[in-house]
Formats: structure tokens, sequence, C-alpha cells
């Protein structure tokens, strides 16, 4: 056996795949060896991955992208041979900011209640993500935005992290949040806030956090990386499973990250949160070059990639590896699809992905403005 | 040029202030304890920031050219592009430093060298602990096992250690590993 693949993730239920892997020893039926490191930023995942301090990690798409760009800091090729999960992130507001908002209403109306008390505020409200590079920050521009609201005007958005950010809401310093689970959960079950809506009532079914390798690193271990990426998928299945999530829960809770058991039981399958987590079915797991096109789409719409060469930005997208995750899904006996068949995701309901040997019944994928 | 440090280590922070004030031209402030990075930056409005980077809050720093439009100034990870060496050898003693763009950017590499230096030697200090706190954890687990094997098998001292011992190259473990395994399976693993 090589040395073992250094991994980092954060505290957060969506990790919860290599937790599984290495607690159900995935890794070890691969043929790998693992060292789980759990981080206390994002940024110590980019400049670790960067520096060679770490192999692999549980990213955020646009923070993979970012680093891949030089947006904060060296430029650093990384690769993202696999999608770990989607949705799962909550939009919260503070008790107050949520009762002069009020109501249980689809995103839009949300949303433009929202707007409408934004703009009465004297001050433009402090909203908290978990990192300016992340799914979070986009979607809740998206969302803001396709209600009316300007997120570079009408609200002020700050980094925050997430085990400091309900304390930061109960004191009043942000309105709001937007951060993945179990952090929804935890504001609620503090009475803090109310969860306004979650994710994917935002863009249906949207990727959440991915795999990201060293670009070097995979090179040199290519046996490595596969083994990684197959115990990976078979551990996202697991975590599918509504069967294993008090198993799951456990496992995020006091056996290893210490988080609330019980608001990351509400985010994996069959739980009672509003927004949930999938890892696995029907194709969580591929890395679609149309994701990193739209997170890319998004940092320009904002004017982050002012600068950047065009052509950057087609390695950029390029960074998405499919063809390193194909050989391995076929023998994990997936259907494997063409991205090439359906390059736009915006169905209203359920789907066909043609794929081979046999089709994926998609779910819906439409953004809250479609 | 003013640095501002955060890390809410009080030993090691002490320490590197003391090393830091014989700098001429330095002046220096510390984060308290429970302020969030990004408000202390826009409150000391510093040159430099040092930051532990054990902090959850340093993902703030990512974004604060976006975010804070009380100081614009962009601030960067202080990066020393020709080696890549130096800026491991910070990040995995756990610091880095930032340079708030707009001031002439300093010579960092003096005062991050220190930084370095300072927190490789509390990191192996901590290590260091540990390791003596697990010897004399598994020390007590095996005097317990010993005290077991006396009281329940009626074994005399040596004969106990040997019980124990036989065991641990029998199966090719360390000796600890087993008084654990004693002290479990009768339900006294806890002192």
């Amino acid at each position: 056996m090589s040395q073992p693949v250094r991994i980092g993730l954060l505290r957060l239920a969506d990790s919860a795949p290599v937790l599984v892997a290495a607690n159900r020893g995935l890794f070890e039926d691969c043929g790998i060896a693992v060292q789980i490191s759990v981080e206390p930023s994002w940024a110590n995942i980019a400049d670790k991955l960067i520096y060679g301090l770490l192999d692999a990690a549980v990213m955020l798409p646009p923070l993979a992208l970012a680093c891949t760009l030089g947006l904060r800091g060296v430029r650093a090729p990384l690769l993202v041979p696999m999608g770990i999960s989607e949705g799962g992130n909550s939009v919260v507001l503070s008790s107050d900011v949520a009762a002069a908002v009020g109501g249980e209403t689809g995103a839009i109306a949300t949303g433009r209640r929202f707007a409408a008390w934004a703009h009465a505020q004297p001050e433009p409200p402090r909203l908290a993500v978990v990192h300016v590079f992340s799914t979070h920050n986009l979607l809740l521009r998206y969302w803001l935005a396709a209600c009316g609201a300007d997120p570079d005007r009408d609200v002020r958005i700050v980094s925050v992290p997430p085990e400091l950010v309900v304390t930061a809401m109960a004191e009043g310093a942000v309105a709001g949040f937007c951060a993945g689970a179990p952090w929804g959960t935890v504001a609620e079950e503090q009475g803090a806030g109310r969860v306004a809506l979650g994710s994917s009532e935002i863009w249906a079914s949207h990727p959440e956090k991915c795999l990201a390798v060293r670009a070097a690193w995979a090179a040199d271990n290519p046996l490595v990386l596969q083994g990684l990426l197959r115990a990976l998928l078979r551990a996202g299945r697991v975590c599918d499973g509504g069967a294993q999530a008090e198993a799951v829960a456990d496992l995020l809770g006091p056996e290893f990250l210490g988080l609330s058991r019980t608001a990351c039981r509400a985010a994996l399958p069959g739980g009672d949160a509003r927004e949930h987590l999938c890892f696995h079915a029907p194709a969580v797991w591929f890395p679609w070059r149309g994701h990193a096109s739209w997170f890319l789409g998004q940092m320009t719409r904002w004017g982050w990639l002012d600068g950047i060469a065009e052509q950057d930005e087609r390695a950029a997208v390029q960074s998405y590896r499919p063809d390193l995750l194909e050989p391995v899904a076929r023998s994990e006996g997936l259907n494997w699809p063409d991205e090439a068949r359906h390059p736009q995701r915006r169905h209203r309901g359920a789907w066909i992905w043609e794929a081979d040997p046999g089709p994926i019944n998609m779910r819906a994928d439409a953004f809250c403005d479609d | 040029m003013h640095v501002l440090l955060a890390d809410d280590d009080a030993v090691r922070a002490v320490a590197l202030m003391r090393v830091l004030a014989a700098v001429p031209g330095l002046t220096l402030s510390r984060l308290q304890s429970g302020q969030l990075l990004a408000d202390a930056v826009a409150v000391h409005a510093p040159d430099v920031v040092i930051v532990d980077m054990a902090r959850p809050d340093r993902d703030a720093l990512d974004g604060v050219r976006r975010v804070t439009e009380a100081n614009p100034r962009p601030i960067v990870m202080f990066v020393d592009q020709d080696d890549p060496d130096f800026m491991e050898a910070a990040i995995s003693a756990g610091v880095c430093s930032y340079n708030v763009a707009g001031v002439p950017p300093p010579d960092m590499r003096p005062i991050l060298r220190a930084a370095i230096a300072l927190f490789r030697r509390h990191k192996e200090a901590q290590d260091e602990l540990r390791t003596v706190q697990n010897r004399l954890e598994e020390r007590g687990m095996v005097d317990r096992a010993k005290a077991l094997l006396i009281r329940e098998r009626r074994m005399t001292e040596p004969d106990a250690y040997r019980w124990l011992r036989r065991r641990a190259m029998a199966s090719g473990r360390r000796i600890p590993e087993i008084a654990r395994d004693l002290l479990h399976d009768s339900g006294k693993a806890q002192p």
C-alpha cells in the first residue's frame, strides 16, 4: 500500500461519505489507506491543497474553480473527478426578521417580501455565508437577484463560519445566513431563527460539495485515485439509504465530528428538515461540466472574474473530469450518462437522461425563477 | 507598519508580541478573544495580519475585499511565489499572514519566520505534552490491569506482568493495548 491519501473535510453533514467509507472499511476494500484531516476553515482546505499538505478534499465547487483560476493566492490546478452531494443548505432568517417577512410561501414570494423589508432598513442588513467562493453565496445571490434585491447594494454579504453564525444571528450581528446542514436546524433548535427556504427551492437538485484533488497528485497516483473514487461511490450509496441514516447521524454526531446528532439526522434521507442532502442517486456523483460553467457564469455576473482570460475560464471548466470517474462508475454497475446530450438542466419535473447501458431517471432541476 | 496578531493562545501570542516588539518601526495590536477577525481588521486597519490557522473565521479574509465597504482595501494572503517550501513550512506550523494591498508590501519574511518558529515550538511542546500524557495514561492502565489480575486471578505482581507480556508477544501488540482490552472486557476501563 502506498502513502495514505490525505483527505480534508469540514465539520458538516455532507462530509458523511468520507466518514462512512473510513468507518466501514470501504477504503481498505478498495485497496487504499486514508488519513482524514478535519479542518477549521475552507481557507485551510484550499491552502493545504495548494501547498501539498492535502491530496484531496470534500470541497465547495466554486472554491475549487477559484483555486484553479488563482483568484485567492497562487494558481493551483485542482481537478474535480466526482460530485459528493446535492442540496442540503438552508437560508435562515433571525426570529425578528422572519416575523417581519412572515409566511410559509414559495422561494420567490418569500424573497420579494425579504427584499421589501431590506429596502426599508436604514442600513443594508448583513447576511452571512460560509465563504465568498461558496455554493451558498452564489445561490443566495441568485435568489436575491431573482426577487428584486441587489446582493451588492441592498444587503451586505459577509463570511462567518457556521459554528459562529448562530450566535452572531442571536446577537443581531447578522439578519440571516445561508449555510449547509446541520446549521439551519441548529439555529431553529436554539430558537435563534427560522429556515425561510432550502437551497433546493432556489435550484432543485443543485450540486453542493464535490471531491477536489490536486492535479499533480492525481497524475502521480492514478490507481490510488481510482480506489478513492470507488470507495466514495460505495459510501455515497450507503449514505443515501434511509436505513443507514441513524448510523450516519451517529458518525456525524457523537462518534466523530461532534455535530448535533438530531440536526444531522433531520437533514439525512427520511429526516424531518425542510431541506435534505442527497449523496448518490440519481447521478450526484457525475461531475457535470455544465455545473462548472454555471458557477463560473455566476462569478462573472458578480464581477469576480474581471481580468480573467476567456481561455483560462474554459480551462477551468475542463478541470471537471468525468473521464477519470467513468471506468470506476461503469465497473460499479452505474449507468454512464453523456453530458453532450443534455447540456441544459432546467427541467421542472422528472426527466430521463440517456445513458449507457440504461437510462437514468432524473429529478427536477429547475431554478426558482424558471 | 501596523501588525494585527490574531491568536487566541495567550502564551504564544505574548511570546510573539515580545519578539516583534524588538523590530523597529512596528506597532502591534492583538485581536480580543471572541472578536471576529473581519471586525478586528475593520477596527485596527492593520497593514499586516498574522493569523493562527486554527481559527475558523479565517475564511472571512478570503472575501474581505468584497465585503467591507468601510475599509475597502483588499487583503491578500502573503505568498512567496519563489519559495513554496517557505509557504509549506508556515502552513504546517499553522500560521499565515496577510498583507493589506494599497500600501507598499513590506518584507514579510523575517516577521513570518519568527512566527513560524514560535508556532512550531509551541506545537512540538504540545505534541510532547500529549506523548507524556499518553505514557502516563498507559502506565496507569497497565497498573490497573495488574491489580485486576492480582485480585481476581490471585497472581503475584511479577506473574501478572508476565501474563500481560506473554499476551502482548503472542498477539504482536503492545502491553498497554492488552491491558486496555483486559480492563474493557472486565468493565473496568474507566479509572
